[in-house]
């Protein structure tokens, strides 16, 4: 499946910015079932300087420096992704046990189990809590195959949890996300890699896009035109497998993958330090995602 | 070589009969206190005698009397250090005991050989953990050991400096245990900071003990600092002469004289983030010249505050896109962002396994033993053992301290342990180990205490330098626990003492020969400095201008002659007006003018108001901190001086002002007028020197308007004419000029002739607008002789012009009691010579904008 997506970030300053440095995650990294075949970014008013690299955890960055006194900032990023139909959704029961994955986590000293452990760890805006372990346990037993374990809390997340894009800021703590019940896709990807780290589970926050067009026969997504989160989890055996618990599906097709990190803070799209700009900066983002086929470009919703 | 002489040596003998000083104590340590003087038979080891038995010869008074010199050059230095929590205190001393702590050279040869292989150990840890990563790998570390660490910053990943090294500066904190060997307490990889401490440590006690030290063939630390701005130099990215700047935090600094110094010694400017700025892709120092590029930054600031585009959001320490510039290899930062990952006290525990990976064997130097509580044997030992251990949090940025378990109640314990099992990743229990004891002139006697020594080392082309001998610090009582700058534990040089004499080095030059103004021209100021200078130059004629009105004031308010409430009314009011502290005198009851003590005592000791004296007094105390590194030695002098008189105001005033207030008026003035005499023959004609003048000429015009002003253009009643006359020669100091002339001619014609327009006065308005006039030709940027004049040139030629084709008769003629045409000509000079102000300030000087973060997307829709 080949995919054209359009993000645009849009800020508007109540007063002049004389200059402004900053960080973009908007460029799909490459994964084992994705690749970025295209890529171009404009900024208006134009950088003095860009540069594009690869982070620490393998996602691409796009720094850029405006020298030019400006009321609005407008960062454009075209990409072209192929996504490969790898069929994560293999069947539940097969796979590792829960519990024999554990073992392995401990005992294992493969590379990849050696570097996954990083995301045992709590980062900057999820902490590991008894309370949200206390959330998770009902899904898992010892036995039971892990990936079965993780959709079955997927499933809970999503039926417990009500859509609210009016209930959080990026600053809401998870505590208060678990009493609440509510959120939107962030708060619910923290959430569920909150879950799994303190069940003892490697699990990575992942940002991207989804597809919005609605095949026939089938409801809408949430989180159209807007940017996306789900999760990762790690296996020892199998590797990194992606849930959405903001659609109760595994990350099939139609999940584009900007960046993978320990949370919100490693990937977010576009943050920086700007000079002036005055008070209560507006900001609005719009995405919009479109199928390539061979013949006819079938066009995505649009973006807002 | 050696001395046996087992008795104590410093006996009571010969200094018996001092009277007034007691006589020193022998030297003698208490059964079980570990100790370095003393061999197991009793015997004082060799490197101790030749010390002991001077410190004998020069008996208790003398020493007293050394110990008393050192206190006053430290203080005449400027040697502080600000403790933690007292951010308000102007500084405390720094302390520097008399005894130096010896340390024998074949010893020391052991010990720098394990500093060696230690900093080249942690090099390579250094480069590992932003690099491959083997060392998870191959488990000699486990994971969470690094990725649990807040040192650790994901965004340096793959940062390389030019060289051999990624580690330039390691610091090592150690004690000698009982057994006489050394054991490391923790490294030091940030910004390790005591580096100019040591030197001026080192000054102090060459000169306070000069034949002591020269036969004690001690080891030169000059050389160290020569290496540092070596390697400094040869990481420039650049091959022209590079720009090298020391990044502090400012002036809350806790070490800010330690910055000052070392940047004076090495040679570098000074900066702090505002001064610089990412633009174009590289680093930028905002000097007066304009932007100057910034090739190496050796950062005091940690290095999680350095960029907040990429590491602490909300840092204002730090330079917004430093990283990315850092990345690109143009600009490099020492020691590199993300070293703190080393200060990581779990390294300990795994160091013998990480050695025998990198190095193939296990290190020289030995470690304190330490249990990781992410370890779950470990954390149980700690949780049985909590009283015996020391729980440090593994990351000192946490907010957390160290506690020795032992002075915990149960209470205490449990909350801790409970803190401990949350997170176990984030605490170790490290042992106590028994400090070894050092002789420390206490008291008037020598007394054992523990000591810690930090030592430095910099990296060179091929491998590591270590400077000989190293920070010594003491506590405060035999077998104190803490001991730390931050608890303001007094320090000692530190003394390696060569078996032979040490070649001399040529090049080595002392550092008082380059303790002096820096400010030669030679390297690029950051504008702030300027600024301060400027400020610095106004603030100080500012309170002189205030000072001398006072006492001119407390002398006529007391004088033998009555005068009118009408004179009293305008005398205070230009008291009001030219200090600034409004509504103060202005629309007075007669109740307040006919006791006007109260509010005259808070004019000049209010700290709280402004343009009080104290207050004008310590903005310039202020400005002066901030430019210190400029200051030559004598001003610095002037300057603690000033500070001094400055707290003694309040116990001066508090009789209150009944009896000669202008008495302890006089040491303030005196401190004012010397430092205008150093600004004069002290300072090289740079830059800086220029803005300080103009800083004062500028506040000097300024005054003299504001006081004319007040005194003459109301007509005062015939009684009063020759009060206010007195009173305006007296503050301008003209008072025996105009006696001598006065033969001529006399009254106010003659008083403004000198005070307004005699340029041979060099406290007369004329006087200095044109010295402002010469000034400015002489600032960068100017091109001089260019048809078109400068906006700021314009306003001083305005100003010389109106004054100068001013006629007195004129401006005199009354008019309803007035002076209409003084009060139009007075107004129109303040606002040219506020103009010029403002000219000076938009073109030279720095203005800031706001900083914030972006808006950061919410995500879901929910925008």
């Amino acid at each position: 499946m080949r995919f054209r997506v359009r993000h645009i970030t849009h800020y508007k300053y109540a007063s002049r910015v004389s200059h402004c440095y900053n960080l973009a995650n908007v460029i799909p990294r490459d994964t084992e079932r994705q690749r970025c075949l295209k890529n171009r970014i404009t900024v208006s008013p134009t950088p003095s300087v860009t540069q594009k690299r690869t982070d620490y955890f393998g996602n691409k960055s796009f720094h850029f420096e405006i020298q030019k006194p400006h009321t609005e900032l407008i960062i454009t990023a075209d990409s072209e992704i192929q996504i490969d139909d790898l069929d994560q959704a293999l069947d539940l029961d097969l796979g590792e046990s829960y519990g024999h994955a554990l073992e392995l986590l401990a005992g294992t000293t493969s590379r990849a189990t050696l570097e996954a452990r990083e995301f045992l760890l709590n980062s900057p805006m999820i902490e590991t809590s008894e309370a949200l372990a206390d959330y998770a346990r009902p899904s898992f037993s010892a036995e039971r195959s892990l990936k079965s374990c993780v959709q079955d809390l997927t499933t809970r997340v999503f039926t417990d949890f009500a859509y609210d894009p009016g209930f959080s800021t990026i600053a809401t703590p998870l505590a208060d996300v678990l009493a609440h019940r509510r959120g939107v896709c962030q708060d619910f990807a923290h959430l569920q890699v909150g879950c799994l780290r303190s069940m003892g589970i490697p699990a990575k926050y992942v940002s991207g896009y989804i597809e919005t067009l609605p095949k026939p026969g089938e409801k809408k997504l949430v989180g159209a035109d807007a940017t996306h989160a789900w999760v990762a989890y790690f296996c020892p055996e199998e590797g990194w497998v992606e849930f959405d618990p903001t659609n109760n599906t595994i990350a099939k097709s139609q999940h584009i993958v900007t960046a993978f990190g320990r949370d919100y803070l490693d990937v977010t799209p576009v943050k920086g330090v700007i000079f002036g700009g005055g008070a209560a900066p507006i900001l609005e983002v719009s995405v919009d995602v479109s199928r390539l086929t061979e013949n006819a470009p079938v066009l995505g919703q649009p973006g807002g | 070589m050696s001395h046996p002489s087992p008795s104590p040596v410093l006996s009571q003998g010969q200094n018996q009969g001092q009277p007034g000083i007691p006589a020193p104590a022998a030297y003698q340590v208490p059964a079980g206190t570990v100790d370095d003087v003393h061999a197991a038979d009793g015997s004082i080891k060799p490197q101790w005698s030749y010390l002991l038995n001077s410190l004998q010869d020069l008996g208790p008074r003398l020493l007293t009397e050394r110990e008393e010199k050192i206190r006053r050059i430290l203080r005449d230095d400027g040697a502080t250090y600000n403790l933690y929590g007292q951010d308000d205190s102007p500084g405390n001393a720094w302390e520097l005991d008399a005894v130096p702590y010896i340390i024998g050279s074949e010893d020391w040869a052991r010990i720098e050989a394990g500093l060696l292989e230690r900093a080249e150990l942690f090099n390579l840890i250094l480069r590992d953990f932003y690099g491959p990563r083997t060392l998870l790998r191959h488990g000699a570390l486990p994971p969470e050991a690094l990725f649990s660490h807040s040192g650790f910053l994901r965004a340096c990943q793959g940062i390389q400096l030019p060289g051999e090294h990624e580690l330039i500066l390691h610091a090592v904190d150690m004690v000698r245990r009982a057994d006489g060997t050394m054991c490391v307490l923790s490294d030091r990889t940030q910004a390790p900071s005591g580096a100019g401490y040591v030197l001026e440590n080192r000054t102090v006690m060459s000169r306070v003990f000069p034949s002591i030290y020269r036969e004690s063939h001690v080891h030169r630390i000059a050389s160290f600092y020569q290496r540092l701005r070596l390697k400094l130099t040869s990481l420039s990215p650049t091959d022209d002469l590079p720009c090298i700047a020391l990044l502090t935090h400012g002036g809350q600094d806790e070490s800010r004289f330690e910055y000052a110094y070392l940047a004076n010694y090495l040679g570098l400017p000074l900066v702090q983030s505002g001064d610089l700025v990412v633009r174009n892709g590289f680093l930028w120092m905002k000097s007066l010249d304009g932007l100057t590029r910034v090739d190496v930054l050796l950062r005091r600031v940690d290095d999680l505050l350095c960029d907040p585009v990429e590491l602490r959001s909300d840092s204002r320490r730090g330079v917004p896109g430093l990283l990315e510039v850092i990345r690109n290899g143009r600009v490099v930062v020492v020691n590199p962002l993300g070293s703190g990952v080393l200060e990581n006290p779990i390294l300990l525990k795994y160091l013998p396994e990480i050695s025998r990976s990198l190095l193939g064997r296990e290190p020289r130097l030995a470690s304190v033993k330490t249990y990781w509580c992410g370890d779950a044997s470990d954390l149980q030992f700690v949780t049985a053992n909590i009283q015996q251990l020391i729980i440090k949090p593994v990351y000192r940025g946490s907010g957390l301290v160290s506690v020795w378990g032992g002075d915990l109640s149960a209470e205490q314990q449990a909350a801790l342990l409970a803190s401990i099992k949350k997170n176990p990743s984030q605490f170790v229990g490290q042992d106590r180990v028994e400090k070894t004891h050092l002789p420390t002139f206490t008291n008037g006697s020598l007394q054992p205490r523990p000591a810690i020594l930090r030592t430095y080392s910099v990296a060179t082309d091929s491998s590591y330098m270590v400077m000989p001998g190293g920070m010594t610090r003491i506590g405060n009582e035999p077998g104190g626990r803490v001991i730390s700058m931050q608890s303001g534990s007094p320090s000692k040089d530190t003394w390696v003492t060569a078996t032979e004499p040490e070649r001399f080095i040529q090049s080595e030059a002392t550092p008082d020969a380059l303790r002096g103004d820096m400010d030669t021209g030679q390297i690029s100021l950051p504008s702030r400095v300027v600024e301060n200078l400027y400020w610095m130059g106004r603030y100080a004629e500012r309170a002189e201008a205030g000072l001398r009105l006072l006492r001119t004031v407390f002398v006529l308010l007391n004088g033998e002659e009555p005068i009118t409430i009408e004179a009293r009314r305008i005398l205070l009011q230009a008291v009001t007006k030219v200090t600034g502290t409004q509504p103060g005198f202005l629309n007075a009851p007669d109740a307040l003018l006919a006791s006007p003590d109260q509010e005259l005592l808070l004019v000049i000791q209010d700290s709280g108001r402004v343009g009080s004296v104290k207050s004008t007094l310590n903005s310039m105390l202020a400005s002066a901190e901030e430019s210190k590194e400029l200051l030559s030695t004598d001003t610095l002098r002037v300057i603690n001086d000033l500070h001094d008189e400055l707290d003694g105001l309040e116990a001066a005033l508090a009789g209150g002002l009944a009896s000669a207030p202008e008495e302890a008026l006089d040491p303030l003035v005196t401190g004012l007028v010397a430092l205008s005499g150093l600004m004069q023959e002290s300072m090289v004609r740079s830059v800086g020197w220029r803005f300080m003048e103009l800083g004062k000429r500028v506040e000097r015009a300024e005054q003299i308007i504001t006081t004319l002003g007040i005194l003459t253009t109301p007509v005062a009643g015939e009684a009063d004419r020759s009060t206010l006359l007195m009173a305006l020669l007296t503050t301008m100091d003209v008072v025996i000029t105009y006696r001598r002339r006065s033969r001529q001619r006399a009254g106010i014609e003659l008083a403004l002739d000198l005070v307004m327009l005699d340029p041979s006065n060099p406290r007369s308005l004329l006087f200095q607008l044109e010295r402002l006039q010469q000034h400015l030709t002489e600032l960068p940027g100017m091109i001089t002789g260019n048809s078109a004049l400068e906006e700021e040139e314009r306003a001083l030629l305005a100003a010389v012009s109106r004054l100068k084709l001013a006629r007195l008769p004129q401006v005199l003629e009354i008019t309803d009691g007035k002076r209409p045409a003084m009060d139009m000509l007075l107004k129109e000079l303040d606002q040219l010579l506020l103009d010029f102000n403002t000219l000076i300030s938009d073109k030279h000087f720095d203005h800031r904008t706001d900083v914030q973060q972006s808006l950061v997307a919410n995500f879901g829709g929910a925008n």
